[in-house]
């Protein structure tokens, strides 16, 4: 076996996982903090590609300054349509049923949006000057872009974690995953923060859009073809577990590497395999903590 | 609400739906029930397959019609899912009383509505799938396909490579195309066609994505590894820009020949790409902007330009090519009312299209009822006449219609299956 090979094949995988786990996070957020099931998730990302698209294609803004922007602009879509909406079904009966129709309704009014607004043609952005070429280490390639999506990822991950677990904001949003009505008798403002973790990861899908946009082509139902994917890191990670979501897409995007490199033809089902087998013998997450098990 | 109101509300209502029947009553007309996708991945093709439609309509009534009769068309989203399309066909036939099925973009539909056509014995005209199953293993009398399979395709693709073989040798070939009937064929026809042709060459790996998938990083660096003097491609849509965007940073371009011949060649992806779109793919599609250079093909890609701000896609032209095929043959018969005649006139019909070069006319095959058409390869360079795109295919190498079609024993045998 080459071993060059092996190490360019696990930084593909890499590369893969860094993007799955940038779209998944922003899911098992909401799922963790709210326990909403954001189906509409992936179109987040689709908006943000387009916001990416508009800013850097068609404004000519700086990348790296359309990638925050197209973020922040997703994030506030997301925020409105949780003040507007979703806020509304909040603590019905089988809430979870609501939950996947009304998000499932907002995917396709925002595919068929930016369908109004850009057309159906594939647009593309192109990568950020500089960025165009591969760093080379002997027989390994790796694109400097990918390089940086690697970067963005990790950055994202420890960041998040650091907000979540040592900051008061953070546990404020952890303890509202946990007992709501005990956090709004504290005199926490429990809808204000639902709307801003919502605000939070959906700017995290979005932004994800307009980091892969230069990799992927920008088409309406762009959305639907990441989702599911980013469920099945979100299953393997275990529902609301960040850490999770991030080792379960390193496992998914590795698998699906190797899979492709030995397995050709078969390749596609690995990742589904994956999931069936870890739904079948540990359904609350490869890397829940055990403990929950007992409860 | 008050009762006064809802009345006139009601009133208003019954006149509106009344008045598509009056329209209908005073004239004669040709009714067709067109399905397409609009949203989604596949609309731009849909939305693209209806404007041409549309021109092609305007074009024909515009001077009166044919045989006394207007072609009068309705629209509907087919959602590129079968049991939907199905749903839809059956309203056309049985409240909307059709003369012809139309459309559709995705083989998978196209399977699922050519057995309704044949259980109810409409015609349908179907304008822009390529799966060759519909014109020789689901063969039935009331399908016709007005562009090229995939089958034409990759003969045409196969014949590139036997002639490239002789200037510049190479051996090993590489497959990757999506994880459905659409890339399955492909796989199976290029190397059934290699064979037949005699070609001396050898599979070295196959990729079977699945269809959108958004990364093909390790794909990329595995078809790397196992350096292939070709990669062949049957991506379809945006996953070809997905793929190029992609492999371009990790040099698969410098490393192998990239040949795509059944829809590698798509204007979309050219206008998608821009200025990022590498040199020296060996691409082909079913319709090209900028060949042939001839009057026709000019008038089309100007007109539909005018008509929508957007140069078509490949699809639109299978749309404008079915609307003709239709009038065509009803002017032959002289009524959208005798089924059994229509297919006897579109079985053999001659059509001249905007595809085809000079000296020649697409014709449907009586025998498989699949239309017959040149196809052209060429490589990507630098062109920037049709903006966005900033790279459009030249160098073309042209291969004859007649030639492109499966042979005999083979007709034979799937038909029979």
């Amino acid at each position: 076996m080459d071993v060059y090979f092996i190490v360019t094949q696990s930084i593909s995988g890499f590369t893969m996982a860094t993007l799955l786990f940038l779209v998944a996070s922003g899911l098992t957020l909401i799922f963790g903090v709210g326990n909403i099931f954001n189906f509409a998730h992936g179109s987040f990302y689709m908006l943000g590609a387009y916001f990416g698209y508009q800013l850097v294609s068609v404004w000519k803004v700086n990348f790296w300054i359309a990638l925050v922007a197209a973020g922040a602009g997703a994030g506030l879509v997301g925020a409105a349509a949780e003040f507007l909406f979703l806020r509304r079904i909040y603590g019905r009966a089988q809430e979870g049923g609501f939950q996947i129709l009304l998000t499932y309704c907002l995917i396709l009014i925002f595919d068929d949006l930016v369908k109004l607004i850009w057309g159906t043609e594939y647009k593309s952005i192109s990568k950020p000057p500089g960025f165009e070429g591969a760093l080379r280490f002997g027989d390994i390639s790796i694109p400097i872009y990918n390089f940086a999506i690697i970067v963005i990822g990790l950055v994202v991950v420890l960041a998040a974690w650091w907000i979540l677990s040592k900051t008061r904001p953070g546990r404020i949003a952890r303890a509202s995953a946990v007992d709501r009505e005990m956090l709004g008798s504290l005199g926490v403002n429990v809808p204000l923060t639902l709307t801003i973790v919502f605000g939070l990861a959906t700017a995290l899908g979005g932004m994800t859009g307009a980091l892969a946009a230069p990799l992927r082509s920008v088409t309406p139902g762009a959305g639907i073809e990441v989702i599911i994917d980013s469920l099945i890191v979100v299953v393997l990670g275990g529902m609301g577990n960040f850490w999770g979501a991030w080792l379960g897409a390193v496992l998914l995007g590795e698998v699906n590497a190797f899979a492709v490199a030995y397995v050709s033809e078969w390749s596609t089902l690995f990742s589904y395999l994956v999931m069936v087998v870890t739904l079948i013998f540990k359904p609350e997450g490869l890397f829940a903590p055990t403990r929950l098990r007992k409860v | 609400m008050s009762g006064r109101k809802l009345m006139a509300m009601a009133l208003v209502l019954i006149t509106v739906c009344l008045i598509p029947f009056l329209a209908s009553a005073q004239e004669k007309l040709i009714r067709i029930g067109a399905m397409y996708p609009m949203t989604g991945r596949s609309g731009l093709y849909g939305m693209d397959s209806v404007a041409a439609a549309e021109m092609a309509i305007d074009e024909i009534n515009s001077k009166g019609g044919v045989a006394g009769y207007k072609i009068d068309i309705v629209f509907t989203d087919s959602k590129s899912k079968p049991a939907y399309a199905v749903r839809v066909a059956e309203r056309y036939i049985t409240e909307d009383k059709v003369h012809f099925l139309f459309g559709v973009v995705s083989s998978g539909v196209g399977l699922a509505v050519t057995e309704i056509s044949k259980q109810n014995k409409v015609i349908f005209v179907g304008t822009d799938h390529a799966a060759t199953e519909l014109t020789l293993d689901n063969f039935q009398p009331y399908y016709f396909r007005v562009s090229n399979n995939t089958f034409q395709s990759m003969t045409a693709g196969a014949m590139y490579l036997k002639e490239l073989q002789k200037e510049k040798p190479w051996k090993t070939i590489s497959y990757i195309g999506p994880d459905y009937a659409y890339g399955h064929s492909q796989l199976e026809e290029i190397q059934y066609n290699l064979k037949r042709f005699g070609v001396d060459f050898q599979m070295v790996s196959k990729y079977l994505p699945k269809l959108y998938e958004p990364d093909y990083t390790s794909y990329i660096t595995s078809i790397i590894k196992d350096k292939p003097d070709v990669l062949v491609s049957g991506f379809w849509g945006g996953d070809t820009v997905a793929f190029i965007k992609q492999a371009k940073a990790y040099g698969l371009f410098e490393k192998m020949l990239y040949f795509h011949p059944d829809a590698g060649g798509n204007y979309e992806l050219m206008s998608a790409m821009e200025g990022e779109m590498p040199a020296g793919l060996v691409l082909s599609a079913r319709h090209h902007n900028n060949w042939p250079d001839t009057e026709l093909n000019r008038k089309y890609v100007a007109e539909f330009k005018r008509r929508t701000g957007r140069y078509p896609t490949y699809a639109a032209e299978g749309a404008y090519a079915g609307i003709y095929a239709i009038a065509k043959a009803v002017e032959k018969v002289g009524t959208p009312d005798n089924t059994e005649a229509l297919i006897k006139a579109l079985e053999g019909l001659q059509i001249k299209l905007p595809e085809d070069p000079e000296g020649f006319t697409s014709f449907i095959d009586p025998q498989t009822h699949q239309i017959v058409q040149m196809q052209a390869i060429g490589i990507s360079e630098p062109n920037d006449k049709f903006p966005p795109a900033k790279m459009m295919l030249g160098k073309w190498k042209i291969y004859k219609a007649e030639e492109l079609l499966p042979p005999k024993e083979l007709i034979e045998k799937k038909m029979k299956k």
